[in-house]
């Protein structure tokens, strides 16, 4: 390449040509310069040469599309006679977010490839001027519009010949200029959000994602577009822009991703208008700052919560009435040492079905999903099977009937024997029924947990079933606090009675829930299934025929209510007074305050905080007062968008409150409110 | 222990959730801070005389919101050119209110106090009915402005019936003023002869609003 260079060069000296000469133009701010990768060049051949913009730190030139402000850089030709050249190409472009705009654009240094043919009878030995008149507007916070002339003179030979300085870095360059992908399909659906959605190979190694219109009018700009990955590609959420027409016809421009080994990749796309591409979002990417790995101490301390949360669980209602049975076997003159084996197994249990379940959310985050803390409520079948769970237990404590019989394929049946076997489901039992209490220890040391890595999950995960066995455990191994129990008597069967009613109570409450997810007709199942169910129940005392009679009773039951039950209903129309991110940006642009509620229907310690502090009169008073928003965000069924910004502040689940000052970051509120609390963060603000 | 209470709370609290939790209707709104056609946001905002101006003040008649920074190089080209003026003069022939809306904040490019503003506009012999100083940045949010010159009409109902730019040459070359199609005159004709207005949206351009950070 060098000896062909020193030909180039030698052939034109004898010739009396000066070789190839850039004449640069710069400002304060940005240098511009013609580069061409051929140092000479030979008649009739095409040739690449470059646009170099070196921008001073600090200050940005834009992308064809600037977006919400911004002009791009714009370049007209002066040839030589038959001298052609192709459009400017533009490399993919930064998104720089200011206040409320977005504006796409370029920093540091800028290569611009320019496609050049030139003419067949270009003669020999002359040297040829390409002139270009550039135009361009620099920005930081203040823009300046900056013009200019640059030329390059390129000696025409009867052989061309690469410039050794630039040709490489020309190609690579044009290599990074964003191509269209054959192997690559793109959807844009409408909807509010429309969404684009794009298939590509390794999509898991995909980090960061971004789109970027080739037109202005497409999109809303600024409005985030909450990437997401799936196993077949990744998706974004669009708003639109002034044209207001997203999915009515093709939608095209630049994605750019960043994948886990550190690789940028840029393309283009041409999105035609179709349904979501499957396999293409749940997992949120991070567009958001990402959430550091955590120290070994803020390991051990959110092992520590986890650990105390777990304790907590023992006494939720849904949890203490099995529980209590449980203890009560220990009353008076269970054997030392068959009681130690029962609470060994049964702290075995917890944490059997503690990692289980936290297996599963590993296994779910790692397909893609936006899974958080509760997910298994998000389900309508599971919340209709716990609220039948519940009913059944309930049924048992008041007697309906007993587990001596055929009835041992249901958890509580085996936990309810009291044999080894008992002990162990009584465990996994007991940790089902705490699911749906997420007590705020156990919520923040979870939302901690999900954002780690798999061991520290697994770690957190067993400290809280610790914490959760440990009462038991103790109470097996404390020969004084059995004895603390009163002796076995009659009395036992009213306590039984009595705690059959919070099992009720639990049960409604997951019907509540059952509202939410499949609307009526499921709810109008679930009291069909509870009633055969406790028909099968009650007849199977009666003997083998009126136990086949219950048995197919249920079945038919089954089979009517399955439909209404696994239909999960489509998101309510955002009738209420709904969270959206746009929602919030457009409230605090008035100036008003935005209080955020990150709730969920079967979160009950969002349930409870809404009763004890959001609606009560003087919170209620407070809001009015100063104007603040109240917002929703509703979590009851998946929702990605929630799940990134939950994401955002570090939670993988409800409740998360958010209040925004007017005009300020936003203040995060602990997850256990108080109407005191609340009203002090709004106070706060007021001074 | 300090939970116990909580405990006992979230124990009844199970039980006796069954309350939904009421809301408020909104219309939902995605590619701008107000929607075309909905009510202009009120404003309460100081003018260069000192005068406090609200846009109930202007109700009946028709109300054109230029946001401006003198500093800006678009600003420059509509103003420059005497294109900026040459409208405020027949709107006011045409009994059309101009409010000029500056949302810099203090110390960023283009802010200005009432005499500065008063001063600047003698100066580029400008007709505006009033110059509205909006340094804190709450009308520029309110209305979603988010550059310089962003243009707004709003109706004698008080409907905002266009907003985006000023024409459809998105550029700050002062050539770019030959042949453009301007979308405030011309939505100011519609509103004039009783039509719709025609191109009611548009991509604003120009520089980004200098708001308080």
């Amino acid at each position: 390449m060098r000896l062909t260079l020193l030909l180039a060069v030698f052939a034109a000296l004898i010739l009396g040509a000066p070789l190839a000469r850039a004449e640069p133009f710069s400002t304060e701010r940005v240098e511009v310069e013609l580069h061409s990768a051929r140092a000479a060049i030979a008649p009739g051949e095409s040739f690449t040469i470059v646009l170099r913009q070196k921008i001073i730190e600090g200050w940005h030139t834009y992308w064809v599309n600037p977006g919400d402000s911004g002009e791009a850089t714009d370049i007209s030709w002066t040839l030589p006679e038959g001298f052609q050249t192709g459009e400017m190409q533009w490399p993919a472009p930064e998104a720089i977010p200011f206040d409320i705009l977005m504006n796409y654009g370029y920093s540091g240094e800028v290569l611009y490839p320019i496609q050049i043919t030139a003419p067949a009878n270009a003669r020999i030995g002359e040297n040829v001027t390409l002139i270009a008149a550039l135009y361009w507007l620099v920005c930081s916070d203040v823009c300046i519009p900056e013009e200019g002339t640059v030329s390059l003179t390129l000696p025409v030979a009867a052989q061309g010949a690469d410039d050794p300085q630039w040709a490489p870095r020309i190609a690579e360059a044009l290599a990074a200029i964003p191509q269209p992908n054959a192997s690559i399909q793109a959807h844009i659906t409408e909807g509010t959000p429309a969404r684009l959605s794009i298939t590509l190979p390794d999509a898991a190694s995909v980090r960061d994602a971004h789109f970027f219109p080739y037109s202005r009018d497409a999109i809303d700009h600024a409005a985030p577009q909450a990437a997401s990955s799936g196993a077949q590609g990744v998706s974004f959420v669009l708003r639109p822009g002034a044209a207001n027409n997203l999915g009515d016809g093709p939608l095209e421009g630049v994605v750019t991703l960043t994948r886990e080994n550190g690789e940028h990749v840029a393309f283009e796309i041409t999105a035609q208008p179709g349904p979501v591409l499957p396999d293409t979002g749940g997992a949120p990417l991070q567009s958001a700052p990402a959430v550091e790995p955590m120290a070994w101490t803020a390991v051990l301390a959110a092992i520590g919560f986890a650990f105390l949360g777990g304790l907590i669980l023992n006494i939720m209602p849904c949890v203490l009435p099995v529980l209590s049975m449980k203890a009560l076997s220990f009353a008076g003159g269970a054997h030392s040492g068959e009681a130690r084996t029962h609470g060994l197994l049964y702290a075995l249990g917890v944490l059997a079905t503690f990692l289980a379940l936290a297996v599963l959310l590993l296994v779910l985050r790692s397909a893609g999903e936006a899974v958080g803390w509760g997910f298994q409520l998000q389900m309508p079948l599971v919340t209709a099977g716990l609220a039948l769970l519940f009913f059944a237990i309930g049924l048992n404590l008041l007697g309906v009937f007993e587990i001596a019989g055929g009835v041992q394929n249901l958890g509580a049946g085996a936990a309810q024997r009291g044999g080894a076997l008992g002990a162990f489901f009584t465990g996994a039992l007991a940790v089902v029924a705490a699911t749906p209490c997420t007590a705020p220890f156990m919520a923040s040391a979870i939302g901690a947990a999900l954002t780690q890595s798999a061991l520290v999950m697994l770690l957190i995960f067993a400290g809280l079933a610790i914490g959760f066995a440990a009462p038991m455990v103790a109470l097996a191994f404390a020969p004084g606090l059995q004895r603390a129990i009163p002796k076995p008597g009659p009395w036992m069967e009213q306590v039984k009675h009595v705690l059959a009613f919070p099992m009720f109570g639990a049960a409604i409450w997951l019907g509540y829930v059952l509202t939410q997810q499949g609307g009526a007709m499921a709810v109008a199942a679930l009291l069909g299934v509870a009633t055969a169910l406790a028909f099968a129940l009650m007849a199977s005392r009666w003997g083998r025929i009126w136990f086949g009679v219950g048995a197919v009773v249920l079945a038919l039951t089954l089979v009517w209510a399955w439909p209404p039950i696994t239909t999960q209903r489509a998101p309510a129309e955002q009738s209420a007074e709904a969270w959206s991110p746009a929602r919030v940006e457009a409230l605090r642009a008035e100036g008003r305050g935005v209080f955020v509620n990150f709730t969920a229907a079967w979160c009950v310690t969002c349930q409870l905080n809404d009763a004890v502090a959001i609606s009560r009169p003087a919170v209620v008073q407070a809001f009015a007062d100063d104007n603040i928003a109240y917002l929703e965000a509703d979590w009851t069924n998946r929702n990605e968008e929630i799940a990134t910004t939950l994401a955002q502040y570090g939670r993988a689940g409800v409740p998360l409150y958010l209040y925004y000052p007017p005009g300020e970051e936003p203040v995060v509120l602990p997850q256990v409110l108080s109407e005191d609390l609340i009203l002090e963060t709004i106070m706060g603000d007021a001074s | 222990m300090i939970f116990s209470r909580r405990n006992l709370m979230l124990g009844a609290g199970a039980v006796a959730v069954a309350t939904g939790v009421g809301g408020f209707a909104f219309v939902r709104n995605a590619s701008a801070a107000v929607e075309t056609g909905a009510a202009a946001p009120a404003f309460s905002v100081q003018d260069a005389n000192g005068q406090t101006r609200t846009l109930s003040e202007f109700a009946g008649r028709t109300v054109v919101l230029e946001w401006t920074n003198n500093g800006c190089p678009y600003v420059r080209k509509h103003y420059d050119s005497s294109n900026m003026q040459t409208l405020q003069r027949e709107a006011a022939a045409a009994g059309v209110v101009w409010l000029t809306v500056i949302s810099s904040a203090e110390g960023e490019q283009g802010y200005l106090d009432g005499a500065g503003a008063l001063a600047r506009a003698r100066q580029e012999n400008a007709a505006p009915t009033a110059i509205l100083l909006d340094p804190s940045g709450t009308m520029g949010r309110a209305y979603g402005a988010r550059t310089t010159p962003h243009m707004y009409v709003i109706n004698g109902e008080g409907r905002l019936v266009y907003q985006g730019a000023i024409d459809d040459q998105p550029s700050a070359r002062p050539s770019s003023l030959e042949g453009a199609n301007n979308y405030v005159r011309a939505a100011l004709a519609d509103v004039a002869a009783g039509r719709p207005v025609q191109t009611a949206q548009t991509t604003p351009y120009g520089c980004s609003v200098k708001y308080r950070a």
